[in-house]
């Protein structure tokens, strides 16, 4: 399949493979740690659609899809610093949820205007799922918004992620010509803008310039937190490498 | 926080069976809460949610007379009988 695309292309699809696949496996470690019950079986629904939104992203690129997801070094990864960082505070997860799939959405919106038909072609399973994730997200942000230590403890968490989150963005080198040849139907710029149009919506008036942003090098610089995140996900095929589940 | 009880039907001629209940700070939560709880596995294409609060309760004892009246209970045995016993006699 990679063959039909431009470098730029395969760069661009491999960044968004990595954030979902480092996304979903983020999610998962809330697996039986969620703060109630019916949410834990929610926010590990979500994760798995992510996983499943990388596989299929990273099909596209490669046959091979676990060496693809797993089998790189750090430098070959174009993941955003966001998905990188450990969240181990509940109102941190739940807003980088948030702030994470608003962003999605809008990367599948434009994945969906692709030339290429294979692109587009896996764009529609994602979009039904990420329904869902936004409504949840929506629903529990807005709620823990309307006030109270709840209110004040997401503000917080926002605070702490809109930096990274707002780093999303950063464009890889090949989007030029991801952008150019078709691949992709709106440049990073674009859906920046959206973006924060919609975050300010819920959150009102953001001084964006004033965020100190994380240096990703066009996302070709991994953050600290990196290593321990990409061992802790090749404990298993560390272990055994032909191993299936 | 609000207690809802949920409902499933699945597609056809089976009607709505009550599935359990679900805390929830507001409905919107209880819709997107319910949907991963109790339809995670497609158990039901219709989903109703009922705040507890809107259920209509009838107490016990308004309701225990009637289990003292078995003359209700109408099992055709007493006009099986009368027949036959006619049939006998002609």
């Amino acid at each position: 399949m990679s063959g039909r695309l431009s470098a730029g292309a395969c760069e661009h699809l491999l960044a968004f493979a990595d954030d979902e696949h480092l996304m979903g496996q983020q999610h998962a470690e809330w697996i039986g740690v969620a703060p109630f019950l019916e949410e834990d079986l929610a926010f590990c629904s979500i994760a798995q659609d992510e996983l499943g939104h990388a596989a299929t992203l990273y099909e596209l690129l490669d046959a091979d899809v676990d060496a693809l997801a797993f089998g790189r070094p750090a430098a070959a990864y174009r993941s955003c610093h966001l998905v990188e960082r450990p969240c181990a505070d509940w109102a941190d997860a739940l807003v980088r949820h948030w702030l994470y799939d608003v962003a999605e959405d809008l990367r599948w919106d434009a994945l969906a205007e692709s030339r290429i038909a294979a692109v587009a072609a896996v764009v529609g399973r994602a979009r039904r799922e990420e329904v869902y994730h936004r409504r949840h997200a929506d629903a529990l942000v807005a709620r823990m918004l309307a006030g109270g230590d709840a209110g004040q403890r997401v503000a917080a968490a926002v605070e702490r992620l809109l930096p990274s989150a707002d780093a999303i963005w950063e464009p890889v080198a090949g989007e030029a010509e991801a952008v150019g040849d078709g691949t992709v139907g709106a440049s990073s710029v674009e859906l920046q803008r959206r973006w924060r149009a919609t975050v300010e919506t819920t959150l009102g008036p953001i001084e964006w310039a004033a965020l100190d942003r994380p240096d990703q090098r066009s996302r070709t610089k991994r953050s600290e937190h990196f290593p321990a995140l990409h061992a802790r996900i090749n404990e298993v095929i560390t272990l055994d490498p032909a191993a299936h589940w | 926080m609000r207690t809802y009880e949920v409902f499933l039907k699945r597609e056809g001629k089976e009607e709505f069976r009550h599935a359990g209940s679900l805390e929830a700070a507001d409905d919107e939560l209880a819709v997107v809460l319910a949907r991963e709880t109790y339809v995670r596995r497609a158990e039901g294409d219709q989903l109703w949610l009922v705040d507890r609060r809107h259920v209509v309760t009838v107490a016990p004892e308004f309701l225990s007379p009637n289990a003292d009246k078995p003359h209700r209970h109408n099992d055709g045995a007493l006009v099986a009988d009368h027949r036959r016993a006619q049939r006998d006699a002609g």
